[in-house]
């Protein structure tokens, strides 16, 4: 496609391209995302495109590749409009239903609708399930209109239209600062720092190179929003960067993707590659004087590059070390020179705030926390995905409403938000709101988004153990505090959970913590801390338990369970003893079968394969 | 031209040159701030952490390394409050806890107010103050040696752990690494780790003269720049 | 992933220190691991000390510096595949085939890793061999999977 050397081009291109699509009748869009991938989506696509040519349909019916529709609990996921009709778990065998019927002659196959798990109902399209119902999604929405690997689309639909209005609608650099400090919006990567400040201490730091980065390194176990935005949408994002860079007066910026994306890798390097074609990025952009290019850079499998001075090194070609935050890297980051280091959601709220104003973002969400947040609901829970709502909307909407609340009619115990560094937060307090300040003094975080439920088959103890064992993993050693009290902290942890516990270690702990967080060097290690600490302030009877009475009451430690076959459910079928890797079970055919607890080593393999129920935890 | 500035540290108004680290002002005016990784004449990076203070900013303070902070105009320091004293000995009593078979180390740890160690101990031969690393990198340029691997991992190597023909065996890294000299009473034996307590806490005398220095002795072949003989 | 040689991956990059990180990565991606040899190649075709490639090469997880198994075994860690039961996967593969974490089995089949969160959170706990995505696994299908695997090295042979 010929260089855009206008915005008058550019709206031109637009029409034209609108104008190409006003034959398509109907529109099937299938979740391409990594989640729909891993249950085989791509076979799915290949089996519809070749049923629409056989059926001669190709040209009337559009077929596109969308990035996450954030359901991935149930992919592979289909939409058709006309209709906005919902089908989930499509197999490759369907696709000749699917188009005969539905796409020619409008009729809904039921057995491919989505049923609530509440009510038991079928529901046809995707608007009305409760699952998309309750949400605000601005930023995750956009997702289902486009194919990330194309441009066209992403300009059909209204793309680039943000920086037209930046480069060309009277606003000056300053303006475009302005409107993002009057939406409130605050980093959506953790941090919680006003983004307008950020931008503007950057605008004024001296030097005339700077930089601006997207950090998708996206480590926090259990979130996975950057990764359906990068995925789904890449242009989103390198217009919000676009924007900045032109306010702040950076020439050139770098997405950080994690190396465990590939698909976002691939997808953005693509982005970016038909951007330059367009002449959207390099010299000149759209005939202004603003020139931008941007490069992706991928990281090497380190959570702690998720923090900006590492992340900035990374990209330097070194280790991922953090350095003293003393001077601020919007001042002194990439290279020495000033720099602005926002998250993917964050870029991605940008256009829209220009195009519908910073009232209109400031209209949803808390008195200190504006816009709307992505949330990675997942855990032990009925509906799991992603989901967007407007900050300021209570836990317990997002977990009942939204999630559908406990699976196996357990009882739901906890929320852990925030990832690493945010905390767990007991069921008495799910009416907080999802607001950074509110769920900060409660001793958690809103963090990157991620909200992992649990129920009473998760250990508050285990849970706090995972998390320090996962930054003992991950922290760059470099440090005293970090490398050396996390350590310490695990090792009085697992004291604990294998029934060596001492009554004075829960001091210990919380001493070794505010010594940690107080003293690390860089956020990975201050914040560390943290799932200890909530979890003792929140859960310390379970602490307690596992302390003076060796019991770990969720049935998780195995050092104080005991796996145990219930006489009165076990028929004697041998299924158990034949997985049993270690021979621990005898019995004969339809006997009560027996564990040794000497040989048993609580694998779980017998309890995950009996079919009666008949293996439990005491 | 040197732009001078003035910092208050412990109530001692302070001129220094900007560009300096609070650590280096503090100990040129006879503030002793103990510290580890420290080395005079090599660059800060932070990772002992022993040299933390509180910095007051706007009625908050905020604790941070003196060696990777820089003075400023009107900065107010203070080294020596029961916040730090306490986060100092817990800082202290991790490192002795991985590393006791030191002369320098366990001297640190009872400077720094450490009676008792509540982890059991390790025996370390490093603790990874980087100051081998600093000497070969900054000074001699050489690079034989550097950190190697991440958190748990990480240790000091040559590449692929085979001694390089360009490392000159100037000996500098043996000459500035705390972990050279056992403890008076020799190596410990394993289980039976103590701080023998018999070099004094120079730091307690603080209790009794306040914002007056005391001499820190780190032990010998190990000492705080400022006194070099 | 095409293999590259390190002629190849080092074009356009050559005496660019910045450029360490994304040269691992094409290395690693191409021969499977990174070697003692390689590193020095790179050492000299950017310009960046020995010391400096050994380093960062240690320090990432991304990158290998032994060859691995022919089968790479990745359990997920992430917070809410644990949650579902992602350590008994781990202690299942490492039990049965007998080797740590990040190690490979003696007759070079398989090596176990782990990863930090893939980012399918929904559907876990997942499994990936060899690029592909396993999801919902347990202790049961996680054997299931190896035993099939081995056999299948076995019919080859």
């Amino acid at each position: 496609m010929p260089r855009l050397n206008s915005f008058r081009e550019l709206e031109h291109l637009r029409e034209s391209l609108r104008g190409q699509r006003h034959v398509i009748t109907t529109t099937v869009m299938v979740c391409g995302g990594t989640g729909c991938q891993a249950s085989q989506s791509r076979a799915v696509i290949d089996a519809v495109k070749d049923e629409l040519s056989t059926q001669g349909l190709s040209q009337s019916v559009r077929l596109c590749i969308t990035g996450c529709h954030g359901f991935c609990e149930q992919g592979p996921v289909m939409i058709i409009e006309p209709g906005n009709i919902f089908y989930c778990h499509v197999s490759p065998g369907d696709a000749f239903e699917i188009v005969s019927q539905t796409v020619v002659r409008g009729e809904v196959i039921e057995r491919l609708l989505y049923t609530d798990p509440v009510s038991g109902e079928k529901i046809q399209t995707e608007s009305e399930i409760p699952f998309y119902h309750s949400q605000d999604r601005q930023v995750l929405s956009q997702n289902l209109m486009v194919d990330p690997c194309s441009i066209e689309d992403y300009i059909a639909v209204g793309g680039y239209s943000a920086l037209t209005k930046a480069l060309y609608n009277n606003m000056a650099p300053e303006d475009i600062i302005g409107e993002i400090k009057s939406s409130g919006l605050r980093g959506r990567g953790g941090g919680g720092f006003p983004t307008g400040r950020k931008w503007s201490e950057c605008r004024e730091a001296p030097g005339d190179e700077k930089y601006v980065i997207c950090n998708a390194d996206e480590g926090d176990p259990g979130a996975y929003m950057d990764r359906c935005v990068l995925e789904g949408n890449p242009h989103l994002v390198l217009e919000g960067m676009m924007i900045g860079a032109w306010a702040i007066g950076a020439g050139k910026g770098y997405v950080y993707v994690r190396n465990e994306y590939p698909l976002a890798v691939e997808h953005s390097r693509l982005a970016v590659e038909q951007a330059r074609e367009l002449g959207l990025l390099g010299d000149n952009i759209l005939g202004s004087p603003f020139s931008f290019d941007v490069d992706i850079a991928r990281g090497g499998g380190a959570f702690v590059c998720g923090e900006s001075t590492a992340l900035m090194a990374s990209i330097e070609g070194k280790v991922g070390e953090p350095r003293a935050k003393d001077v601020h890297t919007v001042v002194d980051g990439l290279y020495h020179k000033p720099t602005t280091l926002n998250n993917v959601e964050t870029w991605a709220n940008v256009p829209s705030i220009i195009l519908n104003g910073s009232s209109w973002f400031a209209a949803k969400g808390s008195e200190g926390s504006k816009g709307t947040k992505i949330l990675a609901l997942t855990g032990r829970i009925k509906n799991t995905g992603l989901v967007e709502v407007a900050m300021g909307t209570p836990i317990s909407t997002v977990i009942f409403d939204i999630g559908g609340g406990a699976i196996d009619g357990n009882k739901i115990k906890a929320v852990q938000t925030g990832g690493p560094s945010g905390g767990c937060l007991p069921l008495d307090k799910f009416d907080l709101p999802v607001d950074f300040d509110v769920l900060y003094e409660a001793g958690s975080m809103v963090g990157s988004g991620g909200m992992v439920v649990m129920d009473e088959s998760s250990c508050m103890v285990d849970v706090a153990k995972y998390f320090l064992t996962f930054l003992q993993d991950e922290s760059c050693g470099k440090c005293l505090p970090c490398r050396v009290g996390i350590d310490r902290m695990l090792e009085v942890i697992t004291d604990i959970t294998e029934g060596r516990g001492r009554p004075e270690q829960i001091d210990l702990l919380e001493e070794l913590a505010e010594t940690v967080s107080q003293t690390a060097l860089c956020g990975l290690g201050k914040t560390a801390p943290n799932p200890v600490l909530s979890t003792l302030r929140y859960f310390r009877s379970e602490y307690e338990a596992h302390i003076s009475e060796k019991k770990c009451p969720a049935g998780v430690c195995k050092a104080l369970i005991t796996y145990w076959i219930d006489p009165d459910k076990c028929p004697g079928c041998g299924v158990c003893i034949q997985g049993c890797a270690h021979q621990a079970i005898t019995g004969g055919k339809q006997q009560v079968h027996v564990i040794d607890n000497q040989l048993c080593q609580k694998c779980g393999i017998c309890r995950s394969e009996c079919k009666f129920d008949a293996i439990q935890i005491i | 031209m040197l732009q001078q500035v003035n910092v208050n540290i412990d109530g001692a108004i302070i001129r220094a040159t900007r560009g300096t680290s609070v650590l280096d002002a503090a100990v040129e005016y006879g503030i002793c701030i103990p510290h580890l990784c420290h080395v005079p004449y090599l660059s800060d990076i932070g990772a002992c952490r022993l040299c933390v203070v509180e910095h007051v900013v706007n009625g908050r303070s905020n604790v941070t390394a003196s060696c990777t902070l820089n003075v400023e105009e009107g900065m107010v320091i203070r080294t020596n409050t029961d916040r730090i004293r306490k986060l100092r000995r817990n800082l202290a009593e991790l490192l002795v806890a991985q590393a006791p078979n030191s002369r320098a180390i366990q001297d640190i740890a009872v400077r720094c107010g450490v009676r008792q160690v509540r982890y059991s101990f390790r025996n370390d031969d490093c603790v990874l103050c980087g100051r081998c690393v600093q000497m070969c990198t900054e000074v001699w340029k050489a690079r034989a040696i550097g950190f190697v691997g991440r958190g748990k991992e990480r240790h000091v190597d040559y590449p692929f752990s085979v001694r390089p023909d360009f490392c000159k065996q100037c000996g500098s890294c043996v000459q500035l690494c705390p972990m050279t000299i056992p403890p008076c009473d020799g190596p410990m034996k394993p289980g039976e780790e103590y701080l023998c307590l018999k070099c004094e806490s120079q730091l307690m005398l603080a209790d009794e003269t306040p914002d007056h220095c005391v001499w820190c002795k780190l032990g010998e072949g190990f000492a705080c720049g400022r006194y070099v003989q | 992933m095409p293999s590259q040689t390190l002629e190849q991956i080092l074009e356009g990059r050559r005496s660019q220190p910045h450029q360490l990180i994304e040269v691992l990565q094409d290395v690693q991606a191409s021969h499977g691991y990174i070697s003692e040899e390689a590193m020095q190649v790179v050492s000299q075709g950017l310009g960046v000390p020995i010391m400096e490639v050994y380093r960062v090469a240690s320090f990432y997880t991304a990158f290998r510096l032994k060859p691995s198994g022919k089968n790479v075994l990745t359990m997920c860690m992430g917070t809410a595949c644990h949650v579902r039961g992602a350590r008994l996967l781990l202690d299942q593969a490492t039990g049965q085939l007998g080797v740590g974490p990040r190690e490979v089995t003696p007759d070079g089949l398989f090596s176990v890793d782990h990863v930090n969160c893939l980012g399918a959170c929904a559907l876990g706990p997942i499994v990936t061999e060899n690029g592909t995505y396993h999801h919902h696994m347990t202790p049961g299908k996680l054997r299931k999977l190896i035993n099939t695997l081995s056999l299948q090295k076995a019919e080859v042979q």
